[in-house]
């Protein structure tokens, strides 16, 4: 494997359970050493796409790489690199915390004794309570330490943090960009979107079993767009004309101009050089958002979505 | 305390487990009417109800099993009397199960707590599940004193004998509640009721032996007191009604006063790491399956002891009475063999039902998602399967070698003679592939059609009722010869054919190949 080559390559996948389509047409690319974010409403196919990246399923169509091999045929040699937490998190009710990490750290090959110990400390876990006794969030925290102190090149994670409380999910991003700086790659799917956020390198959003789209954060951005709301003491001479403005609503109000629109990211200093000429009250510029962004590819029609097509105004999408 | 939401309480409670109580009442009212039934069916005359109350009163050991029957001479005593043992377990149980679904599994589950936070109190779902658990005591009495009129046993002695059983399962209702408040899981609720009934049971035992007042302790005791077929004493159905009652009232009372969620007793702390023995899949498997083994073994070694004790009452029974020997279809000329071999049938049920239900606890782990865990780690599933296909033949060898010894071992105290402890042994043994072809099925399910598992139970209900009332209901060959027990021959009495054992062992072999492939090939979990 050449370290240019993704860990995880999946491409026009597609899963079918009896007349039921579940993924349709998928990709997915993960390079090493990045945290991805996959993202998608309930129901759009992250456990699914998951369980055939894991080779725990075979996939109906398409192809698919993890480390460069065939996770369905290889599946145990692979799983030695990775450690996975998954997203409904059930452990043996009879036995403690403490020794259901050393059997989950035993599948994964063992785990780092010193990270182990560090680990429980920093997520406040008792490991001598039994499993049926703890609650949602601490079974949540065992699996997570199981795999967090796994020496696995890969982490994949499930909705790690559902459960957790918000001291727990901060400990969690430490910990992760932590495991990052070690140079392990971790495929990160979640509904918290503060969390992929603060974490992602790049997000893959899903909806309907097809991918939506898929990019670095700073790239989703550029295709969002700026919202600016100018109050000045002169009529902005020829805004509406200008290149990249949209949505363009002007009124008199008290005597100043007041102006709403929108603008992509690369004309903005343009546009802000002619409301100065314009002699400027006041300037709101709202900057992209993403959750503008994720509640659109979430919600919108089915198929995928181009550059141009997120570059529309949201409201006139609407 | 008003009981707001009963109404509400009684419809969802009634809505999610009308199916598991239905079939426990009904499986629970055929079972004792068919009996009852079929007993009236063979004590037919005075004299053969003369000669069994002589020979089940002979040993104190079958009075220590049965209870001390007042009025055994007559159709309803031996009813009670053959009844003894297995109804002092099941009306308990039927009492204790209806109560810890309705009240702690639901609260654990977190299902409770969504209901109380509507217009429900706090002590209202104990309060409906007790009315449903009653209500389904209820119909099983009132049926069961009406099989009993149908069947010539007077009607007063019938309501006055049902009424007793009834009131014995709701004390364990009763007692089931209470514990359901104070312990943490419905499996503490199970536990503990269990042992206070076998408690029960040997207070009973006792006191019926050396005939003093220890009986009186017992719940079991009381229903025996009432002497349905002797002096008829109505009012001792006034104690468990009393006992059952108080123990209602505080489980209501606690169930107001607690937090949800909260126990008396709570789970103490365990070891912080696991051996390296558990973290091998060898150990996990065995840590899965130990509870198992250990359950189904208690089931045959008391069975098996029981039987065994008393091996020499039963030939003195079945020597002194053909109509006896008649009832446990044996023929009688070879009593002690006869015996082993029932035994050993019985034996083997129980080893079937252990794999069927080993193999079900690896669907189980399946969709409770905790395979998917382990097998996303170094693990191969061939690796996996092959655990725990170890471990659940290893329960099943040791259920049926440890059972057999006891069997040996119990028959040798009784006779005060020798036994040939290999014969014995080899009598068990010899059930080993027809034990391994049921668990094979079972396996070859979860690999192909997981989702069909439950066809394998139907299985061991047919091979169950095949080898236990097949002989004696005179089905046709072709039927018997379904059951795969019914191919190893009986033995020590009969011949064991050594081809048999090999075409059922081999059967057994290609199913469990055939589940191992499926399972390769087929995605996990498969819902």
């Amino acid at each position: 494997m050449t370290a240019s080559q993704p860990v995880i390559r999946a491409q026009g996948l597609t899963k079918t359970f009896g007349s039921v389509r579940a993924l349709d047409g998928l990709d997915l690319e993960v390079a090493p050493g990045e945290v991805h974010g996959f993202l998608g409403p309930n129901g759009a196919g992250k456990s699914t796409t998951i369980r055939i990246v894991l080779g725990l399923i075979r996939a109906s169509g398409g192809h698919v790489e993890l480390f460069g091999g065939d996770p369905w045929r290889q599946a145990a040699t692979l799983h030695e690199r990775l450690a996975y937490v998954a997203g409904d998190v059930s452990l043996w009710p009879g036995l403690t915390g403490g020794q259901c990490l050393d059997v989950l750290g035993a599948t994964h090959g063992g785990l780092d004794e010193a990270r182990r110990t560090a680990l429980i400390e920093r997520f406040d876990l008792d490991p001598t309570k039994r499993i049926r006794d703890y609650s949602k969030g601490n079974r949540q925290k065992v699996a997570l330490i199981a795999a967090l102190a796994a020496d696995a090149e890969l982490l994949v994670l499930d909705e790690p943090t559902s459960g957790l409380d918000p001291l727990m999910e901060q400990a969690f991003q430490e910990v992760v960009r932590e495991r990052r700086k070690d140079g392990c790659t971790v495929l990160l799917s979640s509904h918290i979107l503060g969390e992929v956020e603060a974490l992602a390198d790049r997000v893959t959003i899903i909806r309907r079993g097809r991918t939506v789209t898929t990019g670095t954060l700073a790239e989703l951005r550029r295709h969002t767009r700026t919202h600016v709301h100018a109050v000045t003491v002169d009529e902005p001479a020829g805004l509406a004309d200008a290149t990249g403005v949209a949505d363009y609503v002007s009124a008199r109000l008290d005597g100043h101009a007041d102006s709403r629109f929108t603008i992509d990211a690369e004309h903005l200093d343009d546009v802000v050089g002619t409301l100065h000429t314009a002699r400027i009250h006041t300037l709101t510029v709202t900057p992209p958002s993403l959750d503008a962004l994720f509640l659109r590819s979430y919600g919108g029609d089915a198929g995928p979505l181009d550059a141009s097509e997120l570059g529309e105004p949201l409201e006139a999408a609407r | 305390m008003t009981a707001t939401g009963l109404r509400a309480m009684l419809g969802v409670q009634w809505r999610t487990h009308r199916r598991g109580t239905l079939v426990w009442v009904l499986a629970l009212i055929a079972m004792m009417v068919g009996t009852a039934g079929s007993i009236a069916g063979l004590y037919n005359t005075p004299e053969k109800i003369h000669t069994y109350a002589q020979a089940a009163t002979t040993g104190e050991a079958l009075v220590a099993v049965n209870g001390r029957v007042e009025g055994i001479d007559s159709l309803g005593g031996i009813i009670a009397d053959e009844f003894g043992f297995l109804a002092a377990f099941l009306l308990p149980l039927l009492g204790i199960s209806l109560v810890a679904l309705m009240t702690r599994s639901e609260e654990e589950a977190g299902r409770l707590e969504a209901v109380l936070a509507g217009r429900v109190a706090r002590h209202v779902p104990v309060l409906a599940g007790l009315t449903i658990a009653s209500a389904a005591i209820a119909v099983t009495t009132v049926a069961f004193a009406l099989g009993l009129t149908a069947f010539g046993v007077p009607a007063t002695r019938s309501v006055l004998y049902a009424a007793s059983l009834g009131a014995l399962a709701l004390v364990f209702a009763g007692l089931a509640a209470l514990l359901a408040q104070v312990t943490l899981h419905s499996r503490g609720v199970y536990t503990w009721g269990l042992l206070i009934l076998a408690a029960a049971y040997v207070l009973r035992g006792v006191g019926d032996v050396t005939r003093t007042w220890v009986t009186w302790l017992s719940p079991l005791g009381w229903a025996e007191k009432a002497a349905p077929f002797g002096d008829m004493r109505w009012w001792t159905l006034l104690i468990p009604l009393a006992v059952a009652g108080l123990f209602a009232a505080l489980a209501v009372l606690v169930a107001g006063r607690r937090d949800l969620g909260s126990a008396l007793v709570g789970g103490g702390p365990g070891p912080a790491r696991a051996t390296s023995w558990l973290r091998s899949p060898l150990g996990l498997a065995t840590a899965i399956h130990r509870f198992s083994i250990l359950a189904w073994l208690a089931g045959a070694v008391i069975l098996a002891g029981t039987m065994g004790s008393l091996a020499q009452q039963f030939i003195d029974a079945v020597l002194g009475n053909p109509a006896m020997a008649a009832a446990f279809g044996v023929s009688g000329a070879q009593p002690v063999d006869e015996m082993v071999a029932l035994t050993q049938l019985y034996i083997a049920i129980i080893a079937t039902g252990f794999a069927v239900q080993a193999v079900g606890s690896l669907r189980g782990e399946e969709t409770a998602g905790r395979l998917e865990m382990q097998l996303s780690g170094r693990l191969s599933r061939l690796r996996w399967l092959a655990a725990h296909g170890l471990v659940i033949v290893t329960g099943v060898v040791i259920i049926v070698l440890v059972s057999s010894v006891v069997l040996a071992a119990g028959m040798a105290w009784s006779m005060g003679t020798p036994v040939d402890f290999g014969r014995v042994l080899w009598a068990g043994a010899a059930y080993l592939p027809a034990e391994l072809l049921v668990g094979g099925l079972a396996l070859a399910l979860f690999g192909l059609r997981p989702r069909a598992f439950p066809a394998a139970w139907a299985a061991l209900a047919g091979v169950t009722f095949i080898a236990f009332l097949g002989p004696g209901l005179k089905l046709p060959n072709w039927l018997l010869d379904l059951a795969p027990t019914t191919h190893i021959g009986n033995p020590p009495l009969g011949t064991v054919e050594a081809g048999q054992l090999v075409v059922l062992g081999a059967i057994a072999v290609a199913l469990g190949v055939a589940g191992a492939v499926g399972f390769r090939r087929r995605g996990v979990p498969q819902s």
